[in-house]
């Protein structure tokens, strides 16, 4: 089995002011298609940085695909966009080994996925096969044909959008595949005055045509870098475990969070942290990206079904009910029994 | 409007029930009816204005004029229009009755008969206190404050009986107390919605809580306490309360039958000597050249109250009286004579004024009658007012050589073993056996005891002193020396009895003014009370221990000369009673010392008064740790910030290094030592959110400091200028917790001063006094502390009980039986 590697090694982390320069480009260039929507342009990009997997999932109309095409056209890197229908197979994802007649061998034409940035646009109408075949490459960042391994450039995103709306015919995303999105967003209608300026903005042309892209492969990999060295204290990660502990200890929800998903909320957290000018995590980070890392994880029991309580909704109260994390170990003004509950409280009932 | 109405009438049939303890001070019923009366006109008026959708203020005016119309119509008697509208002739007749209720309340003695003012004053006080009581429990919603005006009803027959009082009236007021409680609360829980129990039953709208029986058992288990712990304090009934009463010292009030001829004496003469004015009560003509006292009562008994006179028993006055008891006349000088007597109004009372000892009264009829024991002219039904009689008499003179050979009388002697027990008082005792050691006769103890009565030994007159003669208001006027002839009496009886021999208090009337062509006018400042002592053989001789300058018409005797007069030298007056006891020429007395003799008090042993009673170091020490208690908070919350200020300012020394934080746009520095710097933001933090929770702005556990900053600014900072200084401790605190390197320290002390001091100028007054003197974030800890102590302990307890369980159990014979 040979293993090919391609794309650059991270290194030459920025400073923290150059990050932000950097950063800060990229997202107004893309708020030039995507108006009034910062907050959602960022976690994209904190994603990226995060070396994640980005699922956007919304109503027709709203820029899903816009944010995704932007995203990539910001950044000088190879972009390839796959349109999910029903027939796709997972060799146009991956890619095939075709018999070269002059070489006498087989010849690997590598698929759609061998882009820095795939856009997988409504991938929840392919079939469950194709949508596996994304699988690997996404969570290891390789594609294995016929035996041989090929390892995907860096940086490596795949934006997945879907609608949640029109469910005919479509093959809701598996539980693992779910899994190995890092966040998944929602775009939101724009208020009032984002849409009107978008008919202004809209009225001739599609500003995405004029839009250049204001950072390199390169540049991108440094950013990753610095995200990389975004120091995390150990209350920090403390207090992340027991976030995704509490998604599996809560009665509304029948699945937690999985361990990935902790290692993906702090990645994130710290591409978050960075994004914001920092050079460390503070807990507000974790807080943030609670509902768009983990919401689309977690599985509510049939009751909590039932009563119409979302897993977003479910996620932030349990935000709300969670300390935040102190170097001093408890804090002094937490009320809670300091014995673990399985002692004397569980015998009450 | 429904349950208003409803609470409304429970209101006024609990003040119904709480006026129960009125019933101990009448003796009908009449009293009810007319405050019920009153009572149900308050309680319609306060419907009706309710029903008509008045406000508070309107309920109130109702309720005024109903009651005011209630009492016109039964009191108003022709002064008003139609009866029911009140004209200024009505208030007049108002202030009649009430001036008429101030005098019954001197005359009289519970229980009292239907007397015009006194029902006066119960209904008014009825009506009042259904007005309170509507208001309290309907009007504000505040039915525990009815409890109140409540118990004003039960404190009047407090003041009146000081010995004891049946629990029964007591317990009817708390059950109507109880009775509104729980109509409020029914309500107030039915406010809520739809009751269901645990079952998920339906509960019916008036149909008590399921969750109610613990509250019933509480109010039970109330009531029985407030009942049963006073009968458990033997103290409460005999001296305490006795310091308070008025005047009406007597033991037996309420028990028993009361006969005409037993009155209350002391409340008569106490009553009688502060009343303001002067009545001509008695005039008395005699051809006695040298009459001592008229007397008129006897108080010979002691129960825990103190003196109280008996039953009186006898034979109708006729020509011919009994000798009196125990008198050798051949042994004496006397003196016969005859006395007329006239008595006016005034003087309204069962019993008649002689001299002493009479041999045959004419000009009475037979209801009258004549206890030669007590030498008193009684009647169970007769009252004196307006009787006119004449009276023969003989007036025994003593001389202390005589008196002198008086033998001690055998113990079994009636009259020694009635009128010498007295109960054991230890400082009395200790002061007679002082008083009296080394005399040889009773007539020498007597006078020994007599003579500390003096001046010289600080004694001062004065009528506004506490009444009551029990034991402890001996002891209290024996080292206080201030009071009137009732405890002169009173007291020198005590110790004469505690001397072991026979004494008593008598009553009666001085000497008066001048003779005006022969009739002495007796007035109600006349009235006196001294005490008799008996000599075998001489019969009852009278002491009259209270200084006679302030007596008018005093008598001294050739057997008791005024121990304060110039020339005397009363043998036996020993300085001081002990050391300690001594009022003091500076007491509190001040403005009531003898005019005529200024230095009376200086004249004895000036020891300062060290020995302060012991509640007064009880009080003060139960104020002392009170306000300790209350302080600690305080001083707790002091020692910390003081604590985390000393701690920020240590950062002032050490190495800096410039780092710009654009986020914050404070230009900071990152202090060398990095764990400093972090306990420093730290403290400053912690600093910040005690002040938050003293001002009652919410700290939320769960919140970032960066939220709790940002939260603080938008709720409690709005436009103020320590916003910045909240975000610098915000950003601090940050850092020192998940920076790997933390903000410098040196601009977090005053930052954290004026961030304090912002909050504290958004917040109110009351908010600020309670940060200030209960601050809730110690409080909050300690609560923390005591409930995690708790569970930690439960937690324990259950362990153990779980190991009981586990090991235990199997052991057990029954286990091993099955």
């Amino acid at each position: 089995m040979t293993t090919q590697r391609s794309g650059g090694e991270l290194t030459d982390p920025m400073t923290v002011d150059e990050f932000r320069a950097t950063t800060n480009a990229i997202v107004a260039n893309i708020e030039q298609v995507i108006e009034g929507k910062t907050a959602t342009v960022r976690l994209a990009l904190a994603v990226l940085l995060a070396e994640g997997h980005l699922l956007i999932e919304d109503v027709p109309g709203v820029g899903k695909t816009k944010l995704a095409k932007a995203l990539a056209r910001s950044i000088d890197c190879s972009v390839r966009r796959i349109q999910f229908t029903p027939d796709l197979l997972p060799s146009d994802v991956t890619g095939v080994s075709v018999y070269n007649q002059e070489t006498r061998d087989f010849e690997f034409k590598p698929g759609a996925v061998f882009a820095n940035l795939v856009v997988g646009d409504e991938i929840n109408r392919a079939s469950p096969k194709t949508q596996s075949a994304l699988l690997e490459c996404m969570e290891e960042h390789q594609v294995t044909v016929d035996g041989v391994t090929y390892a995907m450039e860096i940086p490596f995103m795949v934006v997945a959008t879907q609608n949640p709306i029109e469910m005919e015919g479509t093959y809701p995303l598996p539980e693992a595949q779910r899994d190995r999105f890092t966040a998944r967003i929602a775009m939101g209608y724009p208020d009032a005055a984002a849409e009107y300026a978008m008919l202004d903005g809209y009225h001739s042309h599609d500003p995405l045509e004029d839009l250049t892209s204001v950072v390199d492969g390169g540049t991108v990999r440094r950013l990753i870098a610095t995200v990389r060295s975004v120091h995390v204290a150990e209350a920090v990660k403390r207090y992340a475990v027991e976030l995704v502990t509490a998604t599996r200890e809560a009665p509304e929800l029948r699945l937690g969070a999985s361990p990935r998903s902790t290692l993906q909320l702090l990645r994130t957290a710290k591409a978050v942290a960075a994004l914001d000018g920092r050079d460390y995590v503070v807990p507000d980070d974790l807080q943030t990206l609670a509902v768009p890392v983990l919401a689309h994880r977690v599985i509510p029991t049939a009751d909590a079904q039932l009563a119409r309580r979302t897993t977003d909704a479910i996620l932030s109260e349990l935000v709300h009910r969670l300390p935040v994390p102190h170097d001093r170990g408890r804090s002094p003004y937490d009320t809670r029994p300091a014995t673990p509950p399985n002692s004397f409280y569980d015998r009450r009932g | 409007m429904n349950s208003r109405r409803h609470l409304g009438l429970v209101a006024g049939a609990a003040t119904v029930l709480a006026s129960a303890p009125i019933s101990d001070i009448f003796a009908g019923w009449s009293w009810l009816f007319e405050g019920g009366l009153m009572v149900a006109m308050v309680t319609g008026a306060a419907l009706g204005a309710r029903s008509l959708r008045g406000r508070l203020w309107a309920q109130l005016l109702a309720m005024l004029a109903a009651l005011l119309i209630g009492l016109t119509w039964l009191f108003g008697e022709d002064t008003a229009i139609l009866g029911l509208i009140p004209t200024p002739d009505t208030f007049a007749q108002f202030g009649k009755l009430f001036a008429l209720a101030g005098e019954e309340v001197q005359k009289s003695y519970v229980p009292v008969p239907d007397l015009d003012g006194l029902l006066f004053v119960s209904a008014l006080g009825m009506g009042s206190v259904a007005i309170l009581v509507d208001l309290c429990a309907v009007g504000l919603r505040r039915p525990a404050l009815a409890g109140l005006p409540m118990l004003a009803i039960y404190s009047v027959p407090v003041a009146v009986y000081v010995d004891s009082l049946s629990p029964i009236p007591f317990v009817v007021g708390s059950i109507g107390f109880l009775w509104l409680l729980v109509s409020d609360n029914v309500d107030r829980v039915r406010r809520f919605g739809r009751r269901f129990t645990g079952e998920g039953r339906g509960v019916d709208v008036w149909e008590p809580s399921p969750l109610a029986s613990a509250g019933r058992r509480l109010a039970v288990i109330g009531v029985l306490v407030a009942v049963a712990l006073p009968l458990a304090v033997p103290a409460m009934s005999a001296g305490f309360l006795g310091e308070f009463g008025s005047g009406d010292g007597l033991g037996q009030a309420g028990k028993g039958p009361r006969g005409n001829g037993r009155v209350d004496l002391f409340a008569e003469l106490s009553g009688r000597l502060k009343q303001a004015g002067v009545q001509d009560m008695v005039k008395v003509t005699t051809n006695d050249p040298d009459p001592f006292y008229m007397r008129f009562g006897v108080a010979d008994q002691i129960s825990g109250g103190g003196f109280a006179s008996h039953q009186p028993t006898g034979q109708p006055v006729s020509d011919d009286l009994p000798d009196p008891a125990g008198l050798d006349l051949s042994a004496v000088r006397s003196q016969a004579a005859t006395a007329r007597v006239e008595i006016t109004e005034n003087f309204a009372m069962p019993l008649l004024p002689v001299y002493s000892a009479p041999t045959s009264i004419r000009g009475l009829d037979a209801a009258w009658s004549y206890d030669p024991g007590l030498q008193i002219v009684y009647s169970q039904r007769a009252n004196s007012a307006g009787h006119s009689y004449e009276f023969d008499y003989v007036r025994a003179e003593f001389t202390p050589d005589q008196l002198r050979t008086a033998p001690t009388m055998a113990a079994s002697d009636a009259n020694q073993r009635q009128y010498s027990n007295v109960p054991g008082v230890p400082q009395v005792r200790t002061l007679v056996d002082k008083l009296i050691e080394g005399k040889a006769n009773n007539y020498d103890r007597v006078r020994a005891l007599y003579d500390h009565f003096s001046a010289k030994n600080g004694f001062k007159y004065d009528v506004a002193a506490p009444a009551g003669t029990s034991g402890a208001a001996i002891v209290d006027f024996l080292n206080n020396k201030r009071g009137f002839c009732e405890q002169y009496a009173a007291a020198l009886a005590w110790m004469v009895r505690t001397a072991g021999i026979p004494a008593r208090v008598a009553f009666g009337f001085t000497l008066g003014g001048a003779p005006d062509n022969g009739v002495r006018t007796l007035t109600n400042r006349n009235l006196h009370a001294w005490t008799e002592v008996y000599f075998s053989g001489y019969g009852w001789v009278p002491f009259d221990a209270t200084p006679s300058t302030y007596v008018v018409g005093s008598a001294p005797t050739a057997w008791a000369p005024d121990v304060d007069a110039p020339d005397q030298t009363p043998d036996g007056v020993r300085p001081s009673l002990s050391p300690g006891t001594s009022g003091g020429p500076d007491g509190p007395g001040g403005p009531t010392r003898d005019p005529i003799d200024p230095e009376g008090g200086l004249i004895g042993p000036i020891v300062v008064d060290d020995e302060l009673p012991t509640w007064v170091w009880v009080a003060t020490g139960g104020g002392l740790l009170l306000f300790a208690l209350l302080i600690t908070p305080a001083l707790r919350r002091t020692m910390l910030r003081r604590r985390r200020g000393v701690r920020a300012a240590v950062a002032a020394s050490g190495s800096f290094t410039e780092v710009g934080i654009s986020a914050a746009d404070l230009t900071m520095t990152v202090v060398g030592d990095v764990d400093t710097a972090r306990r420093q933001a730290h403290a400053a933090w912690d600093e910040l959110i005690d002040t938050m929770i003293d001002h009652r702005l919410v700290v939320d556990p769960a919140e970032t400091p960066r939220a709790t900053v940002e939260r603080l600014i938008s709720t409690a900072l709005p436009a103020s200028v320590a916003v910045e200084q909240a975000r610098l401790l915000g950003m601090a605190e940050e850092r020192a917790r998940y920076a790997p390197v933390p903000l410098s320290a040196e601009r977090l002390t005053p930052a954290v001063r004026a961030v304090r001091r912002a909050i504290a100028g958004e917040a109110d007054r009351g908010v600020r006094l309670a940060a200030l003197l209960m601050p809730p974030s110690v409080l909050l800890r300690w609560r923390n502390a005591a409930y995690s102590g708790f569970t930690t302990l439960s937690v324990r307890m259950s362990r153990v009980s779980d190991f009981g369980k586990r090991v235990l159990r199997p052991l057990r014979p029954g286990r091993l039986m099955r």
